[in-house]
C-alpha cells in the first residue's frame, strides 16, 4: 500500500524527499494512534479497577427492598394484623408534558388546579425525582392510572406497604403501633453499634412504638434485600444492573402468634362503654395474657395514614390519656382485693393460725387501735378467721393482720408476688407500682407509725399496684403459688420455613414458697365471696370460681375506683383476671360483672342467652366512669381534706 | 470496455463503512438504552437521522465519484468563497447551538456551517498550491494558502467556537508540508503547540522541549535564524502560557485550560472537570473486553455529556472495551494511512493535496477528539469523524473522502500539463 508504484515528483520535489514526507506523515498517524491506544492501555487495563469503582459509586444505587413485616395472629390462629399495599402516584416534573394536566386530573379525578399544584411542588423539591404527590391512591385510580402510563411521561408509582387491622377488637395497647422512625431512635441505634440495625433502618423508615410492635420489632421488621440499579446522571432508575445476578431477596419477618384470644378480648372492650379502665386475664397455667384492656384506648389504623394533627392532638392532650396503656401503668391501691395477700403472708409468718386459739380475731365493728374512729369495719362480724375474714371483707381483721406485720416483711412478700417490681414482661410500658418500706415512711413523716402501716392492710393508702400485676397475682393464687412470667406473645414463626420460636426473656415461673395448705385456705375464702359474698351477683352458672372485690379510694373527692379479681374454674383455673374501672365505685358493681362475663366467654366459648347473663351485662353496661373534672363542663372543688381522706378510708371496705 | 469505476479504492470504501457502521452502533447504544424514556423526543431519534444521514452520504459519495476532476478543479475556489459566505450567514443569521454561532437552518434541517467549510477550503488550498509554477516563491503561494485558512478560522472563531477554528489553523503545517515546505519550517510552525501543550501540563517538561528543540534545530540545520526563531517559538510560548494563566486569564477561563490534567481535583470534578471524570470513568471501567452493548452503566445513565456527539468514544470505550477502543483506532489508522498512498498514486498534486488534505483533517480530529475522551486534552468540542451524531459533520468528512477517492480513481484523466 505504499506508493511504490510513483513515478516522477510532486512539486518539483525529488522522489527521494517526497517518500521521505509521506513516511512522516504515515509515521505522525501511527504515532498519532500510537499514544491515544497506550493511554487506553493505562485507563482500561492497568487502572480499570480504579475506574469501575468510580463507574459503580456513579451509576449503582444499591435500593433496599423492603421486607414484609411479619402479620400478627391471636391464639386461635386468627389473622388481626397484616400489611396491605398502599399505592403512590409520583410526578416528575422535568419528564411531565404539561398538555396532560388535564388527562391527569381526570384520571386522579381532582380538579387540574390539584394537579398543577402538586406539581408546582414537586418542581420546588427536584424536577428530575420523582414526587410522591399523591399518597394513598385507591387501587382503582391507581390502576387507571397506570393503565394510561404511556400517555403520561413523568409519572410514575410506587408501592408502600401499611398496616392493616382485620380484628373486631382494637387490642391497641397490647399490638401498639408502628409510625416513621425519628431521628433519637436512629442515634440510638447508632449507638448501640449494632452494625446490622444501622444498616436497617433509614429517615423514614416505619418502626414499632409501643407493644409487641416495638417489643417485637426486630422479629417483625425481617431482613431487607437489596436490588442494584443503574440509575442515570439525574438518579432515575434505568435498569437493573446485570440483570439482578447481584441482587438479594428480602427475607420476611416473623409472624407473630400472641396469646390474646382476639374474641375474648374483643368482648372485653366492648364491655367498657363510658368507663375508664383495664382488663388484664391471663392463663395460670401459663401466664399467657388472654386479653388486655386499656380504655379508652385509640384505633392503631390511624397511624397507617398520615396522621393529621387533630387526631394527634386529641391522642396525646386528651385527659383521658388514650394512648396511656392503664393495664400495666395504672397506679392505684388495690382495696380489698389484697386481703387475699394479707392472709397468705400472715398464715406463712404466723401470725395468725389455720386452727386453734389463734386461728381468730374478734371483730366489734372497729379496730381498738382507732377507738371506733378511723379504723372502722362495715360491720360487728364477731370472730373471724381466715376464710371469714376474706369471706365478709372483715376490715377489722386485716387491720389487725398489718398491725402484727413488720413493714420489710410486708414489702418481702408483697415483692414475692410480683408487686413494687417491674414484672418479666414483653411489655415494655409498665411501672413497678408502690410498695413502701421504712425508708419511704421516714421520708413521709419522721414519726410514723402504725395509723400508717395499718392502711396497708385493707389495701389502702401509700401504695399502688396495676392491673397487670393484680392478674399476676390472682393467677399465682389460682395456681397455688406458680408466679408465671405474663406474656404477650405465644411464639413466633418463620413464614418461609415454618420454624418456631419461642420468644425471648420469658424467664421460668417462680414458686412463691408459702405451703399449698395456706392458698387451699384463702381460695376456699375466694369461692365464698363469689358464693355467699360480694361477688355473688357475679358468679359464672355452672363454673365455681374464685373472686375478689375491692374498692379503691380516689383521690381528689372522686369516686372510688371498682376493682375486681377472679379466678375460674374453681378446680382447674384456665384463665385468672384482673379488672379496675376508674371512677365507678364499688368493686362488685362494675368490676366484678365485667370480669365474670370475660371469664365465661373464654371458658364457655360462647356467652349463652340466658338470664344471668344478661343481667350481668347489664350492670357491666350500666356501670360509668365519673367524668374527669378537666372534661365537666364546670370547675368543681378538689383536693381532698384529710378529714375527707379519713372518710374515704371508712367508706372503703369493699 | 471496463466501467467507469474500475479503479475505485474499495479499502477506503470499506473502512469508510466500518467506521459509520461502529459510529451508529455506539449511538443506537446511547439512544435505545431502558433508559430511552428519559429522553427527550428530539434526541430519542438521533440513530434513526443518522442511519438517514448515512444514506444520503451514500448517495453524495456515488454522485461525487461520477464527476470528473475538473469539475472540482474549477469548483475549488467557488465552493471556497461559497462556505465563507455559509459561514458570515450563519454568524449573522445563524442559530446558536451549544454556545456556537455556527448553525443555519432551512427550515427545520439544520447544518453546521463550519463543517461544510472545510470541504471548500480544502479544496481552495489544494487549488492554490497544485496551480504553482515551478519558478515562483515559495514563500508568497505558503503565506497565500495560510491566508485562505486563516479567513474561515477567523470566521468561527467569532462564531465562538474556537475548536473547529483550531483545525483549520492545524491543517496548515500539513498541508504546506505535503506541499514541499522544509521539515525545520514544519516543525517549527508546529513546535508553539508541543510547548504551549507540555507547560499547562508540566512546565519543567516545557523548558526541556525548548532547550532540546532549538539544540536540535541548530544541530540539524546549523543556521541561526531558524534556531533563534526555534527558541523564540517555543520558549515564548512556554513565557505566554504561563503569564496568561497566571495574570491575563479569568480564573474560569483557566480551569477550563487546566483542568484536563487533574479533573478529579475537588475544584473541578462537579464543574469544568466532570466531562472528563466521567469519560474516563466510562472508558476506563470498560476493562478490557468491555461491559456489552447497550450494557454500560455510564452510557445509559447518561453520565457523560454530548456522549452521541463529541464523547461517542467513550460508548466504545465502555461498551466494547480496550479490544473495541483499539479496533476502532486500528481501523482509523488504517483508513487513513490508505487515504495518504491514495494521494501519491495521484500524478497531479490537486488530487494528492486532496487527498493529504482531508487525511490531515481527519487525524486532527481523531487525535483531539479521542485525546480529550481519554483525558489526555482538554475539552475542545470537535466531533469524531464518521461515529459522532450529527449529519453536516457527516456529509461534509464523507465528501472530502467522496472527491479524494475520485480524483484517484479518474487519476488518469488530469491534464498532464499539470492543470
Amino acid at each position: 500500500m505504499y506508493p511504490e508504484r510513483h513515478t516522477g515528483s510532486l512539486h518539483g520535489q525529488s522522489m527521494e524527499e517526497y517518500r521521505v514526507r509521506v513516511r512522516i506523515f504515515i509515521g505522525i498517524i501511527l504515532f498519532a494512534t500510537s499514544v491515544l491506544g497506550l493511554q487506553l492501555f493505562r485507563l482500561q487495563i492497568i487502572n480499570q479497577d480504579e475506574f469501575r469503582e468510580v463507574s459503580r459509586g456513579n451509576a449503582l444505587r444499591d435500593l433496599r427492598v423492603l421486607p414484609a413485616r411479619g402479620a400478627i395472629y391471636d391464639r386461635n390462629g386468627t389473622l388481626m394484623v397484616h400489611n396491605e399495599p398502599t399505592y403512590t402516584v409520583t410526578l416528575t416534573p422535568r419528564y411531565f408534558d404539561s398538555s396532560k394536566i388535564g388527562l391527569l386530573a381526570q384520571l386522579m379525578e381532582v380538579p387540574d388546579s390539584v394537579v398543577t399544584a402538586k406539581l408546582a411542588e414537586a418542581r420546588r423539591w427536584n424536577s428530575y425525582r420523582p414526587s410522591p404527590s399523591f399518597r394513598n391512591v385507591p387501587f382503582e385510580i391507581y390502576s387507571r392510572v397506570q393503565e394510561n402510563a404511556y400517555l403520561l411521561p413523568g409519572v410514575g408509582k410506587e408501592i408502600d406497604q401499611k398496616r392493616r387491622y382485620l380484628a373486631e377488637a382494637r387490642a391497641a395497647h397490647a399490638l401498639g403501633y408502628i409510625r416513621e422512625i425519628n431521628r433519637a431512635e436512629l442515634d440510638n441505634l447508632e449507638d448501640q453499634g449494632d452494625g446490622a440495625n444501622e444498616a436497617k433502618y433509614r429517615q423514614g423508615d416505619l418502626v414499632g412504638k409501643t407493644g409487641v410492635e416495638r417489643r417485637y420489632e426486630s422479629f417483625l421488621r425481617g431482613i431487607p434485600g437489596s436490588a442494584f440499579k443503574v440509575v442515570n446522571v439525574h438518579g432515575l432508575e434505568v435498569k437493573s444492573y446485570q440483570d439482578g445476578q447481584e441482587d438479594t431477596a428480602p427475607s420476611s419477618g416473623y409472624d407473630i402468634h400472641l396469646a390474646l384470644d382476639i374474641e375474648v378480648q374483643a368482648l372485653a372492650e366492648s364491655l367498657f362503654v363510658n368507663k375508664r379502665g383495664a382488663v388484664v386475664a391471663l392463663d395460670p397455667t401459663s401466664g399467657g395474657i388472654i386479653t388486655l384492656v386499656s380504655k379508652p384506648d385509640f384505633d392503631p389504623a390511624v397511624f397507617s395514614q398520615p396522621l393529621d394533627t387533630d387526631t394527634w392532638q386529641y391522642l396525646n392532650d386528651n385527659p383521658e390519656k388514650p394512648l396511656y396503656n392503664r393495664a400495666t401503668m395504672n397506679r392505684m391501691p388495690p382495696g380489698s382485693t389484697w386481703k387475699p395477700f394479707m392472709s397468705l403472708m400472715s398464715l406463712a409468718e404466723g401470725t395468725i393460725a389455720l386452727e386453734g386459739a389463734n386461728s381468730t380475731y374478734y371483730c366489734p365493728g372497729y379496730h381498738p387501735v382507732g377507738r371506733g374512729q378511723f379504723f372502722r369495719c362495715m360491720g360487728a362480724h364477731g370472730p373471724m378467721n381466715v376464710r371469714n375474714g376474706i369471706k365478709n371483707s372483715c376490715n377489722t381483721f386485716f387491720f389487725e393482720m398489718a398491725r402484727r406485720m413488720d413493714i420489710s416483711t410486708f414489702k418481702k412478700y408483697a415483692n414475692m408476688f410480683g408487686f413494687g417490681v417491674e414484672a418479666p414482661t414483653d411489655i415494655d410500658e409498665q411501672t413497678a407500682g408502690l410498695i413502701p418500706d421504712s425508708a419511704y415512711f421516714n421520708a413521709l413523716d419522721p414519726d410514723w407509725d402504725v395509723g400508717y402501716t395499718m392502711n396497708l392492710g385493707i389495701g389502702q393508702g401509700d401504695m399502688g399496684v396495676t392491673p397487670m400485676q393484680l392478674a399476676r397475682y390472682v393467677a399465682a393464687v389460682a395456681n397455688k403459688g406458680l408466679l408465671h412470667a405474663p406474656h404477650l406473645v405465644d411464639y413466633l414463626e418463620d413464614p418461609g420455613t415454618g420454624e418456631r420460636v419461642e420468644p425471648p426473656d420469658v424467664p421460668d415461673p417462680e414458686r412463691i414458697p408459702i405451703s399449698e395448705l395456706f392458698f387451699d385456705v384463702v381460695r376456699d375464702g375466694m369461692r365464698l365471696v363469689m358464693e355467699q359474698g360480694t361477688g355473688r351477683l357475679s358468679q359464672i352458672p355452672d363454673i365455681p370460681s374464685g373472686g375478689k372485690t375491692g374498692t379503691a379510694q380516689a383521690p381528689g373527692g372522686m369516686k372510688d375506683h371498682s376493682v375486681f379479681i377472679m379466678f375460674a374454674p374453681f378446680d382447674d383455673p384456665q384463665i385468672a383476671l384482673a379488672v379496675q374501672c376508674e371512677n365507678a365505685g364499688f368493686g362488685g358493681d362494675c368490676a366484678a360483672p365485667i370480669a365474670s362475663l370475660i371469664a365465661e366467654r373464654y371458658l364457655k366459648g360462647e356467652l349463652p342467652d340466658t338470664y344471668e347473663t344478661r343481667f350481668r351485662m347489664n350492670r357491666a353496661l350500666n356501670a360509668k366512669s365519673q367524668t374527669l373534672p378537666e372534661l365537666r363542663s364546670k370547675a368543681t372543688p378538689e383536693s381532698a381534706t384529710p378529714g375527707e381522706a379519713a372518710s374515704d378510708l371508712a367508706r372503703a371496705n369493699g | 470496455m471496463r466501467t467507469w469505476y474500475r479503479n475505485l479504492d474499495y479499502v477506503t470504501v470499506l473502512a469508510w463503512i466500518g467506521l459509520v457502521t461502529v459510529g451508529l452502533v455506539a449511538i443506537y447504544s446511547t439512544t435505545h438504552g431502558e433508559a430511552q424514556k428519559y429522553l427527550l423526543d428530539t434526541v430519542r431519534q438521533n440513530f434513526e437521522r443518522q442511519l438517514l444521514w448515512a444514506t444520503i452520504c451514500i448517495v453524495g459519495i456515488v454522485i461525487a465519484l461520477m464527476l470528473p476532476v475538473r469539475f472540482y478543479q474549477k469548483a475549488a475556489y467557488p465552493a471556497y468563497i461559497f462556505s465563507l459566505f455559509l459561514l458570515l450567514v450563519a454568524l449573522i443569521f445563524g442559530r446558536e447551538v451549544n454556545g456556537a454561532r455556527s448553525w443555519i437552518y432551512l427550515g427545520s434541517i439544520g447544518f453546521q456551517s463550519s463543517e461544510l467549510a472545510k470541504v471548500g477550503t480544502v479544496l481552495a488550498v489544494a487549488q492554490l498550491l497544485s496551480s504553482r509554477r515551478p519558478n515562483s516563491s515559495n514563500v508568497r503561494f505558503g503565506l497565500a494558502a495560510v491566508g485562505l485558512l486563516l479567513i474561515p478560522a477567523v470566521l468561527i472563531v467569532l462564531q465562538n467556537d474556537t475548536g473547529t477554528a483550531l483545525v483549520f489553523i492545524a491543517l496548515a503545517p500539513i498541508m504546506l508540508f505535503w506541499s514541499g515546505l522544509p521539515l525545520n519550517i514544519v516543525l517549527l510552525l508546529v513546535s508553539p503547540a508541543v510547548a504551549g501543550y507540555l507547560t499547562i501540563v508540566y512546565w519543567p517538561a516545557a523548558l526541556a522541549f525548548a532547550i532540546l528543540f532549538t539544540a536540535g534545530l541548530y544541530w540539524r540545520t546549523k543556521d541561526y535564524r531558524i534556531t533563534a526563531l526555534a527558541g523564540i517559538f517555543t520558549a515564548g510560548t512556554m513565557a505566554t502560557a504561563l503569564f496568561a494563566l497566571a495574570q491575563v486569564l479569568k480564573p474560569h477561563q483557566v480551569a477550563r485550560i487546566i483542568s484536563f490534567t487533574n479533573p478529579e481535583a475537588e475544584e473541578f470534578r462537579s464543574g469544568v472537570g466532570f466531562h472528563l471524570v466521567q469519560s474516563k470513568a466510562a472508558v476506563g471501567s470498560g476493562g478490557l473486553f468491555g461491559k456489552g452493548f447497550m450494557e454500560g452503566t455510564q452510557t445509559q445513565g447518561r453520565y457523560i455529556p454530548g456522549q452521541s456527539t463529541d464523547f461517542i468514544f467513550s460508548v466504545i470505550g465502555e461498551e466494547w472495551g480496550f479490544v473495541g477502543a483499539i479496533l476502532v483506532l486500528f481501523l482509523f489508522a488504517l483508513f487513513l494511512i490508505r487515504l495518504v498512498s491514495l494521494g501519491t498514486q495521484v500524478k497531479h498534486p490537486f488530487g494528492s493535496m486532496v487527498a493529504a488534505g482531508a487525511a490531515g483533517i481527519y487525524l486532527i480530529h481523531v487525535f483531539v477528539n479521542v485525546g480529550m475522551v481519554v483525558g489526555l486534552l482538554p475539552v475542545i468540542g470537535i466531533p469524531l469523524p464518521f461515529l459522532s451524531y450529527g449529519g453536516s459533520a457527516l456529509l461534509a468528512n464523507s465528501a472530502m473522502l467522496a472527491i479524494a477517492l475520485s480524483l484517484h480513481m479518474r487519476r488518469d484523466d488530469f491534464s498532464i500539463y499539470g492543470y
